[in-house]
């Protein structure tokens, strides 16, 4: 555990001694805020055509978390689809090509140290980009005077859901990143195959049947709205835990057999 | 101290390595000669565990490198080929770093990272981000890692390269410093250094080992004629020794 520590350690002072970190962030609140303010807006227009046309019953049924956080916690999960790649893609492959995997390699420590010590490092700095956007829903209990408020609860859930999500995305991005020493195909590939998760989705509209239900499980987004919908089944957390724990155990391998190459 | 037998490694087609077999004492420098592509820094890489052998054996202060890969580790200091540093990192960032895989207690850390940069000269530029430093320098960062943990083997894979004359003295003098309590194998192109700094000679050419004595007894084993009278002919340089073997 102190050697994953060591190697988490590591990580977080590379990702803060460059721009990757900040890049992160900054990114992630931009084009996050974006997408608020956007539902933000929206969420008003409904409010004042429910009142214009004095529809009350349908004014009760509009509330924060269909209209704004539900769709909010979609687009930041798109997001995380180009940003995971940029924190994964130097992880491994980055160390091969400057051959400071050697020094890993001749330390006392084991493979797994390597590889958990890295995705903890990158976990961090996702941590930090989903803390940095819970400024959305206090922004919105502030100004809520009169209304239901924030439903705390889903909002949570919903960024627990992101968090795995993003998890998911490191996991398999590192498993890329210990393939090749090239960044650039690193981030490529691992931004395809988080893309993948996400667009697979549309395929279930067109198919039937048992075949529409395994696309649909396959595919990302239903889980993430499950969470953001506060009806977590455990279908929906043993996907993102398939995914982590599927990508962490293949990058050890990846990271052994590049060793025996 | 360190007992290599019958390494072996191949990749694909190319036999790197080619049954290499030899013994380094305890407290002994051993120099580890050969041209370009003959299997170094393979060797070496065997020996600290950073790549498994195809087959053969290395144990080090009596454990098997594949058996025991973390008890071998936690013995010996290695600088690569290339200095394994991270260049977004200050020197003492990477120091901490470095001491804290290599399980030096978080009391003693400061007092060692302080002890190798001094040795190695790196304390100067302490605080400044690897990745701005001189090749040399960088070289010397390299060096101070290896040092960490005051490890009882020391695999130095080029440790001068890079560096300037004065530099390559006090590396030289380090090395020399460091001997009786340290077993160390160096890898060097420079025969000189091998003359000033080495107790014992290996020479490999190939994946084979060719040559492994003393410097005397290889300058005995490879003397030119003896003349008429019975003195022993002109005992030639290591250069000669090494071209004479090398080149077959």
């Amino acid at each position: 555990m102190k050697n994953t520590i060591a190697i988490a350690k590591k990580e977080m002072n590379i990702y803060f001694a460059t721009p990757i970190a900040w890049v992160v962030f900054t990114l992630f609140v931009l084009i996050g805020s974006y997408f608020f303010l956007q539902l933000l807006n929206s969420y008003e227009l409904a409010s004042l055509q429910y009142m214009r046309f004095n529809a009350p019953e349908m004014m009760n049924r509009l509330n924060f978390q269909d209209v704004i956080f539900r769709n909010l916690f979609g687009n930041l999960g798109v997001i995380l689809i180009f940003l995971m790649p940029l924190l994964t893609m130097r992880l491994i492959a980055e160390e091969k090509n400057a051959k400071t995997i050697e020094l890993l390699y001749s330390a006392p420590i084991k493979p797994g140290d390597i590889v958990f010590g890295k995705f903890l490092g990158a976990l961090t700095v996702v941590s930090i980009a989903l803390a940095l956007t819970l400024i959305y829903p206090v922004l919105v209990q502030m100004v809520a005077k009169d209304a239901a408020g924030v439903e705390w609860r889903a909002v949570l859930l919903g960024y627990f859901g992101l968090w795995l999500l993003g998890a998911a995305y490191l996991a398999v991005g590192m498993f890329v990143s210990a393939l090749t020493d090239s960044q650039a195909i690193a981030a490529l590939v691992g931004f395809v195959l988080a893309l993948l998760t996400w667009i697979i989705g549309w395929a279930a509209q067109q198919a039937e049947g048992s075949w529409r239900d395994t696309i649909t499980y396959l595919a990302a987004t239903s889980h993430l709205d499950a969470f953001s919908r506060g009806v977590v089944e455990l279908k929906d957390i043993i996907y993102f835990l398939t995914l982590i724990i599927v990508g962490l155990f293949a990058t050890h391998r990846a990271v052994e057999a590049h060793r025996w190459s | 101290m360190i007992e290599v037998s019958h390494l072996v490694k191949s990749y694909r087609d190319l036999k790197a390595v080619q049954d290499v077999s030899f013994k380094v004492e305890k407290g002994e420098i051993v120099g580890f000669l050969g041209p370009n592509g003959a299997g170094k820094t393979t060797t070496m890489r065997m020996i600290t565990g950073v790549l498994p052998p195809t087959s053969g054996s290395v144990k080090v202060a009596g454990f098997d490198v594949f058996e025991q890969p973390l008890e071998v580790k936690r013995r010996i200091g290695y600088l690569p080929e290339t200095p394994p540093v991270y260049v977004e990192m200050t020197v003492r960032a990477y120091l901490n770093f470095v001491a804290e895989i290599k399980g030096v207690s978080s009391k003693a850390r400061k007092g060692e990272i302080e002890r190798v940069s001094t040795k190695t000269n790196c304390d100067k530029f302490i605080q400044r981000v690897i990745g701005n430093l001189s090749k040399g320098q960088k070289q010397r960062v390299g060096l101070a890692q290896a040092l960490l943990g005051d490890p009882e083997v020391l695999i130095l894979d080029e440790p001068t390269v890079g560096l300037d004359p004065a530099q390559i003295i006090e590396v030289r003098e380090l090395i020399k410093s460091l001997a009786g309590k340290h077993t160390i194998v160096l890898s060097t192109h420079i025969l000189p250094e091998v003359v000033m700094t080495c107790q014992r000679v290996l020479i490999i050419s190939q994946g084979k080992v060719v040559a492994d004595d003393t410097l005397r007894g290889l300058q005995n084993a490879h003397a030119g004629a003896a003349t008429a009278d019975g003195h022993p002919g002109p005992a030639p340089s290591l250069e000669e020794i090494f071209l004479k073997l090398t080149s077959a």
